[in-house]
């Protein structure tokens, strides 16, 4: 029985629906080339085979600022197999600059490359509305989660859901993921105008 | 006085707020005023706690609010803040004093200028307010504090924290602070009413049956008032969303004054409940002036695809998904799949269709089933033509009494009350009347009496009419019969339908009916079947006496019931009534072998003893049988979310057992599964903790929690984990041994007392798919 649906739910993945507008969960994510901050490019398509987790930034808002505090981001890479998965910053902000994250990721210690998109191209066709805000992309390329780091936008509560590494973890274990979307939360992308 | 002219000053502009706003708090104490959200060492947001009351009377209401005020382009967020942002969040302590909901005035909505981050809030200046009442105990003064955490935005956002409090003394009687009450009054006039309160009708029509996840829909809403009044015509974003779970992007455009176009996309989770469209509608214009209403109306039952990559675990409606797993073989299921949107309906009705067949072999209706097949020997040999007007009239009794049950289900939803299948044989009154109509068929077929032939009939001439009604009343009692015989797809079907809509509701049970009738429908459409039926003679004539012992058999149950209900008082009264239904009928009986005025007072003696006996007899008084062990289940405790609560706390697994005295598949699965000795073995091992909910009478608990899962009667079997409480697993309806030692199984190993690895996410993922 589960078989049957498993195939059903791989054919429908396999025949596909061309990549446009919004990322969309269950759908393949928009490609997408983008520079880090030492100019170096990126592809979605060259991490194929592994888990991408892409994460909105703007070191400009209190919610990143929080988060980078309590080191929320660097600890959830950790918990994962890093021959598996990928972590991609991506910083839609509209005055922007290389030197800026560089020096930002100096500031706070952390290793993954900071993708530069200050055009606003690629976070506008993902439909990234906040920092921070998540997604995380299977190593088919399909998109599995869209949504908020954890289940606490206020930074409040004694145990957090980490919908993150519950997405990776689920995905790298061939399980269903608990949530595959939620609402984000924080400030919005301070795109191009 | 002094916050109008405060407030022309600020719009004018031409003063700093900072001035204006410590005039006209010259009567708040200090504590009650914060500043907040610092930028560059300015203050973007001030906060004031504010009361209606300047002394208030132990027990009296009152209103507390806070107001906002802002640097001229910032903005604080609504309950539902869009895009991005957060809700602002007012937490109150105030010992002795209740505070109620609070109260959002219409907000704006702001988009960034590209259009693409929409959200909504207030700028400028707000008040955010509740009622509140003081206890009739309060001594001395109110204490009054409120936490506020709001995020300050204007490009950049600034996350802002205040405690502001102050005090307001008790007194004789409540005095009115002149000068807040028109703040809170202005504020008040804001806050959208229920679409009821305001006399609106507000009706919604989706273009689509249901929302299937991942997928675009429309629709059309419509504010209307009575006698056709006139709805003012609306300005751009007069509709804001509250967050709808399993929505997204949802928007309303006008298209006439009062009617609007819905645009929404579902969301690739299916949520908990159904969506309904909640959210404030604000008619009119700034000419016109405003009037803001709350819209909550119900959408569209939630499908989830089978094509969606990512199957959830959350707990959702009943998909098309759990009915194919929980009864169809694999082959149909690959052929019925790739349909995806209109599926779920369409299976539903198609296992209805099936489980309607199916009951025709279910202990309850066959009896009547075999009665009917005997009549239409009789007929096929008697009467070819007209078979076919006998078979409509048997499918069209058992269709109407369906229809006349889900317009009874559907009634009763409407007023509130949860039910669910079978839910009729909670009434001890039913339950006699099934009884005593069974009682008197029975006799009926051992010749105590006739139905509708009078002497010439028994020569074998039916009268059309009667015989047409006839068939007609045996559809319906198959119907009265079937309910409680759960059959094991049905419950999946009629749990659809019971977390869907009336035209679903009324779609399946159609459904239903037809599989019942179909045995009949094809006797009358393959000729040849019919002429196979055996030839009619003596037989028969014992056959019809065999049959009613079968209705006895099935009057057993009734009675049995009926103890369950009403205790042993219950079950002795029924049966003294059923004897007297004996004793009627056979008057009767013998009235039909008189003449003239002899025959009309045994009528009489019959019509009466029928009516006395029922007065007298049919007195129930809900008798509590709490101490009865209604589970057969050795250990077994009567269930409660409390007492399973503890038992996972205490590590053990949990196996609950949603049955009813009248459910014969509860029946046949605790007689063949749950009492035998490898079950109560895995259960001493694994120091399983069994529940009996016991739903024989109405519980509206239980009635919850069967929904919760989905389904509309019982039986439901769950199995919890201590490792994963908030995921148990629903087993199939018809039990195996297997199925209930693995699942405890499970459940066991996910403990935490004897989980080895600590692998947390494993087990939670790995402990059940709903």
């Amino acid at each position: 029985m589960k078989q049957v649906f498993t195939a059903l739910a791989l054919g429908s993945v396999l025949v596909g629906v061309p990549a446009f507008a919004d990322a969309e969960v269950g759908k393949p994510a928009p490609a997408f080339t983008l520079k880090d901050e030492t100019g170096k490019e990126h592809s979605l398509s060259q991490y194929k085979g592994k888990v991408v987790v892409l994460e909105w930034t703007n070191p400009e808002c209190p919610f990143v600022q929080r988060h980078y505090q309590a080191d929320t981001m660097a600890n959830t890479l950790k918990g994962f197999d890093a021959k598996k998965v990928v972590w991609l910053a991506v910083d839609s902000t509209a005055h922007n600059t290389p030197e800026k994250s560089a020096t930002w990721k100096k500031t706070e210690g952390f290793t993954y490359p900071v993708l530069q998109d200050a055009s606003g191209a690629t976070g506008k066709t993902y439909g990234a509305k906040t920092t921070p805000h998540m997604y995380v992309i299977d190593t088919e390329g399909v998109v599995r989660y869209a949504g908020a780091i954890d289940d606490d936008p206020r930074g409040k509560n004694d145990k957090k859901v980490n919908h993150v590494q519950t997405t990776v973890d689920a995905v790298l274990n061939g399980k269903p993921v608990p949530a595959s979307t939620t609402t984000p939360y924080g400030c919005s992308v301070k795109y191009k105008s | 006085m002094k916050h109008s002219v405060s407030k022309r000053l600020a719009l004018a502009g031409g003063i700093g707020m900072w001035l204006v706003a410590a005039v006209a708090q010259a009567a708040l104490p200090p504590s009650a005023v914060a500043t907040g959200a610092p930028d560059e060492g300015n203050p973007r947001l001030e906060a004031a706690l504010l009361v209606d009351a300047a002394q208030v009377k132990p027990g009296d209401t009152f209103r507390v609010g806070v107001r906002f005020r802002l640097d001229p382009g910032w903005h604080i967020y609504w309950k539902n803040p869009g895009d991005s942002g957060l809700e602002t969040d007012i937490t109150w302590d105030t010992p002795g004093t209740t505070v109620g909901a609070l109260q959002w005035p219409f907000p704006n909505t702001f988009r960034t200028p590209d259009g693409f981050i929409v959200t909504h809030g207030y700028d400028g200046e707000v008040l955010l307010f509740a009622q509140a009442t003081a206890s009739e105990q309060a001594t001395g003064a109110l204490n009054l504090s409120a936490a506020v955490n709001a995020l300050v935005c204007e490009v950049h956002c600034i996350p802002a924290d205040l405690m502001l409090t102050r005090s307001i003394p008790l007194g004789p009687t409540t005095l009115v602070d002149a000068e807040s009450t028109p703040t809170f009054d202005a504020a008040k006039a804001r806050v959208p009413r229920p679409v009821a309160d305001t006399g609106h009708t507000a009706a919604l029509a989706l273009d689509v049956k249901q929302l299937t996840a991942g997928q675009e829909f429309t629709g059309t809403f419509t504010v209307s008032l009575p006698g056709g009044a006139a709805v003012p015509s609306s300005e751009t974003d007069a509709f804001v969303p509250e967050r709808i779970p399993g929505v997204d992007k949802l928007t309303l455009t006008q298209t006439a004054p009062g009617r609007f176009a819905l645009k929404g996309k579902a969301e690739p989770d299916a949520p908990k409940a159904e969506p309904r469209l909640k959210g404030v509608l604000r008619l009119g214009t700034a000419a016109t002036g405003y009037q803001a209403l709350e819209v909550d109306v119900p959408m569209a039952p939630f499908a989830a695809t089978v094509g969606a990559a990512a199957a959830p675990v959350v707990a959702k409606a009943p998909s098309i998904k759990d009915s194919l797993a929980a009864v169809k073989p694999v082959s149909s299921a690959t052929k019925a799949a790739p349909a995806e949107s209109t599926m779920g309906l369409g299976m539903a009705l198609l296992f209805a269709f099936l489980g309607g067949a199916l009951l025709n072999l279910m202990p309850c209706v066959f009896p009547v089933l075999a009665l009917k097949a005997y009549g239409f020997t009789r007929m096929v040999r008697q009467e070819q033509g007209r078979v076919g007007a006998h078979a409509a009239a048997y499918a069209g009794g058992i269709v109407a009494s369906m229809l006349a049950l889900a317009g009874a289900v559907l009634a009763v939803r409407a007023g509130g009350a949860g039910v669910g299948w079978g839910f009729q044989f909670q009434e001890p009154l039913f339950v006699a009347a099934v009884s005593a109509v069974l009682v008197a068929f029975a006799l009926n077929l051992f010749g105590v009496f006739n139905v509708g032939m009078d002497g010439t009939a028994l020569a074998g001439k039916v009268d059309q009419s009667h015989g047409l009604l006839h068939s007609a009343g045996e559809g319906v009692l198959a119907v009265v019969l079937a309910t409680p015989c759960s059959a094991p797809l049905l419950g999946t079907a009629v749990g659809f339908a019971f977390a869907a809509g009336p035209l679903t509701v009324l779609a399946v049970f159609t459904a239903l009916g037809l599989g019942l009738a179909l045995p009949f429908c094809l006797l009358v459409l393959v000729p040849g079947l019919a002429k196979k039926l055996p030839k009619p003679g003596a037989w028969m004539e014992r056959f019809k006496q065999v049959l009613g012992f079968a209705l006895l058999g099935t009057t057993v149950w009734l009675v049995w019931v009926m103890g369950g209900l009403a205790g042993v008082d219950g079950m002795a009264r029924l049966l003294a009534f059923l004897v007297a239904v004996g004793l009627g009928t056979w008057v009767y009986g013998q009235s039909q072998l008189q003449e003239g005025g002899r025959r009309w007072g045994t009528l009489a003696v019959a019509a009466l003893v029928l009516v006395g006996s029922g007065v007298a007899a049919l007195r129930f008084e809900e008798a509590a049988p709490a101490a009865r062990a209604s589970s057969t289940v050795a250990q077994a405790q009567p269930w409660s979310d409390e007492a399973v609560a503890s038992a996972l706390a205490a590590g053990q697994p949990v196996f609950i057992d949603f049955t009813a005295d009248w459910c014969l598949t509860c029946k046949f699965n605790e007689r063949t599964v749950l009492s035998r000795e490898e079950v109560r073995a895995a259960f001493t091992e694994h120091r399983v903790a069994f529940f009996v909910a016991d739903w024989t009478r109405r519980d509206a608990r239980i009635t919850a929690r069967l929904a919760d899962h989905g389904r509309a009667g019982v039986p439901m079997y769950l199995v919890l984990s201590p490792g994963a409480p908030d995921k148990p697993e629903v087993l199939q309806e018809l039990l195996t041994v297997d199925a209930v030692v693995d699942s405890v199984k499970r459940a066991s190993e996910c403990s935490p007392l004897r989980r080895q690895d600590g692998s947390k996410v494993l087990c939670a993922a790995g402990f059940p798919r709903p």
